[in-house]
């Protein structure tokens, strides 16, 4: 091959990278941004900024970090912020090299400036999902297989102490859940633990699942329901950890589940949500979708609604939904679907009056806002640009 | 078109990948090592024809410039000039454009199988075939190399991107055909510098997985070369043969395996081969054991 060639080729190969690694603008997200309403106020972590937003109108009040500082680098963020008193508490992230921001930070809900980081040191990697709390503690789960307490008096103070840390085998990208006094935390070391809150001592754990757990157990008269990796779902005693049932489904569980009325929905990776009884695991019925459902379904006002990675938001009408013999529920039959938000669905939507706020995994739109009666358009976050006077 | 491309190639190379990550005592690091040779030696028969048909086409650049000198006026008289000297540049471009989606495919399984962030795990789950549901037990996988390094990090103790660089370096220094003028000398030198740069500069970032994949597919190829020399450089002399004996370069001889004395029509080579190695060349996979020196 002449020198003409061996041209050509590098240069095709060198292209790629450069289309592929060395985009202007926002690098493409990560990890799974967060939403949440307190009040009028709307919390957003995604990608590189936290944001605070009117949750009536999308208006901007402030977004962290105000400018960037290669000194200070902070994020990527994701998971849904936690807020504490007048703190919003969010988690450092992976970029796309896998490398992270092993921080917790604190901000001042009011400002959005920075009060504190808490940095465990040591091993500690990405924040992944955030943090939660009961009031007296807040429990952060790391990458590094740990799960944080932080005495939350002396945080909302300025001081963040940790109390206790606990050691799993694996990686730990969900929330747990708190309830009592135990914790409940899932982690990809494929087991599921429940720990004294105020001690941080295991109570149990339960090692039926054979691959990660990536998911927040939910909760319901003592049961503990979440899927895996596995592609199984299963019902654990919230007291024991014994095994009440598991059924088999047809991808990874990635998806918070949603306990109401006796029945649990929940999505896999290949676009399936199901609903199954919540005393037996029967499966009860199952809508399919065009891509993965990874954001926990919510339920209002008897409609479920759910997004999808095909881009999708979908509300199903509870009452009236009307399975075929094979236990599947047509496509069509939905309340209403909105196609037009164009970016991939990935994160759990937050109902608030009557309006639907949506985040988008990825795109300058941060969030959209739908009536969530008829999954019209309300408002978009940033809100769009005025347009250019023409002289 | 991306999801043909995940089909064929990136889902089935990211399931083998984690079979034989099952299989390799959960080494991740021997996994990616395994499925590179395993690639590497698919793809042998069309690195050997492309690295044959580049000594070719670089052996008769003096020819074709002569042709294109005379026959720069008249296009189609030059085309038919340079058919009939047997001049194809896709003869080695057409393995190389071959080869490359596969080694794309192979580059995109490692890095979706080492799933570093939650959306590339995303992706994972969605490409793990149902039908091997142990696969997802396996996950994530064991990325720790001696407590030192993390698969899915960037490397921060610099070891691969200089493995990476020299590695590239030699690849591409002994994997380039000969210039046969001063410019595509320049070209060649400058490339040779700047392709273990440009990649040594990418591993800064890139996970170490990728830099293992990269170090030993350069490893390989260099090993590919030298094996294969004898057999390249018959091609050149052949082709130097044909041109003294009037002959058309640039065309494949007949496949057969080497022969100890040289065949009476064709004289015997003026240089560059050794005691040997003659004026018949053989294809990929066509010498026999005890065929003497190949």
């Amino acid at each position: 091959m002449n020198s003409k060639y061996v041209r050509i080729s590098l240069a095709l190969v060198a292209g790629t990278f450069l289309l592929t690694a060395c985009g202007g603008g926002e690098p493409e997200p990560t990890a799974f941004p967060g939403l949440i309403v307190d009040g009028n106020a709307a919390y957003l972590a995604s990608n590189l900024l936290v944001y605070k937003f009117d949750a009536q109108n999308g208006t901007e009040n402030w977004q962290f970090p105000a400018s960037q500082d290669n000194a200070n680098p902070r994020g990527p963020f994701s998971g849904a912020p936690l807020k504490v008193g007048n703190l919003i508490i969010v988690g450092g992230s992976t970029n796309s090299t896998g490398g992270a921001d092993p921080h917790l930070y604190a901000l001042n809900s009011d400002t959005g400036q920075e009060v504190w980081r808490f940095g465990p040191g040591g091993p500690a990697k990405e924040f992944m999902a955030g943090a939660v709390t009961d009031g007296q503690r807040i429990y952060a789960p790391n990458g590094d297989g740990s799960l944080y307490a932080i005495d939350a008096t002396q945080a909302v103070s300025g001081q963040p102490k940790l109390l206790w840390q606990f050691n799993t085998g694996n990686r730990l990208w969900s929330l747990p859940r708190v309830a009592g006094n135990a914790v409940y935390q899932g982690s990809f070391d494929h087991k599921l633990y429940a720990i004294d809150a105020a001690t941080g001592k295991e109570l149990w754990q339960f090692d039926g699942a054979t691959a990660p757990i990536a998911v927040q157990p939910a909760l319901s008269d003592g049961v503990l329901y979440f899927g895996a990796f596995d592609s199984y779902f299963y019902a654990v005693n919230a007291s024991d950890g014994k095994l009440r049932w598991k059924t088999p489904v047809d991808g990874w569980v990635w998806c918070n589940a949603t306990v109401d009325n006796g029945v649990v929905y929940f999505g896999d990776v290949h676009g399936k949500v199901y609903a199954l009884d919540a005393a037996t695991g029967q499966r009860k019925w199952t809508y399919v979708a065009h891509d993965t459902i990874r954001a926990q379904p919510i339920i209002n006002q008897g409609t479920l609604f759910f997004v999808s990675e095909d881009t999708n938001a979908y509300a199903l009408n509870l009452k009236t939904i009307k399975p075929d013999a094979a236990g599947v529920v047509d496509y069509n039959a939905t309340q209403w679907r909105n196609d037009t938000l164009g970016r991939r669905l990935v994160s759990r939507p937050v109902i608030t009056d009557g309006t639907i706020l949506i985040p988008l995994f990825d795109g300058n739109i941060k969030v959209w806002a739908l009536d969530a009666s008829n999954g019209s358009r309300k408002y978009q976050f940033p809100p769009p640009p005025p347009p250019t006077a023409t002289p | 078109m991306g999801n043909i491309f995940d089909f064929l190639l990136v889902d089935p190379m990211t399931n083998i990948l984690l079979l034989i990550y099952d299989l390799l005592f959960h080494n991740y690091v021997l996994a990616i090592v395994a499925l590179t040779i395993i690639i590497r030696l698919i793809t042998l028969p069309l690195t050997l024809r492309q690295q044959v048909s580049s000594m070719k086409m670089a052996a008769m650049q003096p020819q074709i410039k002569a042709i294109q000198e005379k026959y720069k006026n008249d296009p189609q008289k030059l085309s038919e000039e340079m058919r009939k000297v047997g001049f194809n540049p896709l003869g080695g471009c057409l393995p190389l454009l071959i080869q490359f989606p596969i080694l794309i495919g192979l580059y995109n399984a490692i890095l979706r199988s080492m799933a570093v962030t939650p959306f590339s795990l995303l992706e994972l789950g969605k490409h793990i075939y149902g039908f091997l549901p142990n696969l997802s037990s396996l996950l994530p996988v064991n990325s720790s190399i001696f407590g030192i390094w993390d698969l899915g990090q960037p490397d921060h103790y610099f070891v691969l991107p200089i493995l990476v660089v020299a590695t590239t370096y030699f690849s591409t220094k002994l994997t380039t055909p000969p210039a046969s003028d001063e410019q595509s000398k320049q070209t060649n030198q400058m490339m040779s510098m700047m392709m273990p740069i440009m990649f040594g500069f990418f591993m800064l970032s890139a996970p170490v997985g990728l830099g293992i994949y990269w170090v030993v597919s350069n490893l390989i190829g260099i090993g590919q070369y030298y094996l294969m020399k004898p057999r390249l450089d018959i091609a050149r002399a052949q082709h130097a043969v044909a041109t003294v004996a009037g002959g058309t370069p640039g065309t494949l001889a007949p496949i057969a395996p080497p022969v100890s004395k040289p065949k009476a029509k064709v004289p015997p080579p003026r240089s560059k081969v050794k005691s040997g190695a003659t004026g018949r060349m053989t294809r990929p996979g066509a010498a026999k054991p005890g065929s003497g020196k190949q």
